[in-house]
């Protein structure tokens, strides 16, 4: 086991470095620097001393390690766009509204879809299995950006219930949060059901219905526990990929969270904070990979007492 | 599929087993499927709207042909009303269809190109070739595909093949893993030993019998791959580095009216349903191709 998670540990570290060299070339990529603006053009002299300010003349492998250097110390450098504060300080306000909404919907949206998934599957080919794919195919083939969209139309154009966008009193949170939700509900239902169907079809479900036990035991007991694993397995992984979704969220309801943060650093050539952005959510799905894969062989009988993983 | 194929056709079938092809079955198991019936049949509709746009409509996409009646709501003339540029919302609509579905076509193509031989050759071949494969997807797992895609569209600003370059970039590691899959099961069996034993290249069995033999898989990848593309493409000029204007874009059309949809909601809506409808019905028949070609496959 210690075996196993030294070997994962070392292959994600490797992902990770892989993934943040491909991040710094393309960043170095992008025509046109932080200095090239239109509105106030620089003189070249000037230009080249801010550019050796802040390390940009030097060879890319070397801007490479000490921006690396810099970010095991947890420092990002400076955003271009608001000199007077650290990326870190600013990830360190913006990342507050993002995983308040974020996190507030998929702790409302997977249980739901949890259920929703339960009940198809214990109730195969009836209406509910058929809303249950219903909802789960909507959730997960429509863009975040149209389900806004439609939420903003129907709640708050049409119905007047809710504020359109904004950040500040909950009722502004509301509609975001439904957004967000979508995702993980859909992901859920359709999770949920397909580990109830492939657990109620093993045979120690039919043993333990020849052994005379009551429906309810077998499905509370056995067939929730058994199904529970990959249900708890793709938890992680989702929650940080509520950081994709946020871009589009946060820029419809207007929220300053994250995701607005890294548009404006895309439109705006900021490369430290983009970066770091990237950096951040490529290190985060490395972890939360590792984390369920650890988690995975750990619940996993088979595999924790076999010591062979997939 | 794998059970007909492994019955070898040299063998004199009974005469009261009446033989169906396999192609027979699966169009029987996807027309019981009447989700996946009915979004093949909308998906074919807005299909013939993107072809004859030009015979539907009398003005071009960008002809501002009505100025005068700018943000006009939908009427019996202007089905979806007119925009702010005084353009008819309803031929923007369908020329928004080719955009949309022809990114999405080129760039399952491209998933294809790259992802059929990629895939092909590490499910044969395996060992160092297949984990240099494999290593490459695991880095494409771990980097959400907009987030990138965000940073390849400023890297190239915009434009349509770019797009298309962009999500095949992306498309093509479901085909590899759908491929893969496939030639793995198959590489053991009978028939690959025998051309094995007389001599045949790598490269043959890989072509003649390895690849043929993943037609399901293949097709499957193939339309699966439509409706990511055409959702990477809207996403992406929804912020607008995507398709650029004046190109009619749903993702473009829905940023703009999202802007104007508190007082003229036709500008949001119309986007926002054939774009809906559209990606909805693509994956609903990617789903009951998937299911009707290789029920083995089904749920992954």
């Amino acid at each position: 086991m210690l075996q196993f998670i030294i070997r994962r540990t070392l292959s994600m570290l490797a992902t990770f470095f892989v993934v943040s060299v491909i991040i710094f070339l393309m960043m170095h990529a992008i025509p046109g620097g932080p200095f090239d603006g239109y509105e106030m053009p620089l003189p070249d002299n000037i230009k080249a001393k801010l550019m050796a300010q802040l390390g940009l003349d030097k060879p890319l492998w070397e801007q490479y390690l000490r921006y690396m250097w810099g970010v095991f110390h947890l420092d990002f450098g400076v955003p271009y766009q608001s000199p007077g504060e650290t990326v870190m300080g600013l990830i360190a306000h913006a990342w507050v509204p993002s995983l308040v909404l974020g996190g507030l919907g998929v702790l409302i949206g997977a249980p739901i879809g949890i259920l929703l998934g339960m009940a198809a599957a214990l109730n195969r080919n009836s209406w509910i299995d058929y809303l249950a794919s219903g909802i789960a195919t909507l959730g997960l083939t429509i863009p975040v950006f149209v389900i806004s969209t439609l939420l903003i139309l129907v709640f708050a154009v049409w119905l007047h219930w809710t504020p359109a966008s904004g950040w500040g009193e909950p009722r502004r949170w509301i509609l975001p949060i439904m957004a967000y939700a979508a995702v993980p509900l859909a992901t859920y239902a359709r999770y949920a059901r397909s580990a109830m169907l492939d657990t109620l079809n093993k045979p120690f479900v039919t043993v333990l219905r020849a052994k005379g036990l009551s429906e309810r035991r077998i499905i509370f007991q056995h067939v929730l526990r058994n199904s529970a694993i990959p249900m708890i397995t793709i938890f992680l992984p989702m929650f940080v990929g509520i950081a994709t979704g946020s871009i589009f969220v946060e820029a419809i309801f207007r929220v300053p969270g994250l995701g607005a943060y890294f548009v404006s650093s895309i439109q705006k050539r900021d490369y430290p904070l983009e970066m770091a952005l990237m950096l951040m959510i490529s290190a985060l799905f490395c972890i939360s990979y590792l984390i369920s894969d650890i988690l995975y062989a750990l619940l996993n009988p088979r595999i924790r007492l076999g010591g062979k993983a997939r | 599929m794998t059970d007909l194929s492994a019955a070898s056709p040299a063998l004199p079938r009974p005469e009261s087993a009446k033989r169906r092809s396999p192609l027979y079955l699966a169009w029987r198991r996807f027309a019981a499927n009447r989700a996946a019936l009915g979004a093949g049949i909308v998906l074919v509709i807005i299909i013939l709207l993107a072809i004859f746009a030009p015979l539907i409509s009398r003005t071009g996409p960008n002809e501002q042909a009505f100025l005068t009646k700018s943000l006009a709501f939908p009427s019996s003339e202007h089905w979806f009303g007119i925009d702010d540029l005084g353009r008819d919302f309803f031929t923007r609509i369908i020329y928004g269809a080719r955009v949309s579905l022809g990114i999405g076509l080129s760039a399952a193509v491209f998933s294809l190109v790259l992802g059929l031989p990629l895939g092909a050759l590490a499910g044969y071949l395996g060992g160092r070739f297949d984990w240099a494969i494999m290593r490459v997807i695991e880095l494409f797992s771990v980097v959400p595909p907009l987030l990138a895609a965000l940073l390849l569209a400023t890297l190239t600003r915009g434009g349509v093949w770019a797009i298309v370059l962009i999500a095949g970039l992306f498309g093509w590691v479901n085909v590899c893993l759908l491929v893969r899959a496939q030639v793995k099961s198959f590489r053991e069996k009978e028939f690959i030993m025998a051309a094995q034993a007389l001599g045949a290249s790598p490269w043959h069995i890989v072509w003649r019998h390895l690849i043929p033999n993943s037609v399901s898989p293949v097709i499957v990848g193939f339309v699966l791959a439509i409706p990511l593309a055409m959702m990477l493409e809207a996403s992406l000029s929804f912020l607008g580095i995507g398709v650029q204007p004046p190109t009619p874009s749903w993702g473009q059309m829905i940023n703009v009216g999202m802007n104007f949809m508190y007082f003229y909601w036709h500008m949001a809506v119309f986007p926002v349903l054939a774009l809906a409808v559209t990606i909805l019905a693509a994956s609903l028949l990617g789903d009951g191709l998937r299911d009707a070609l290789d029920p083995t496959l089904k749920g992954r």
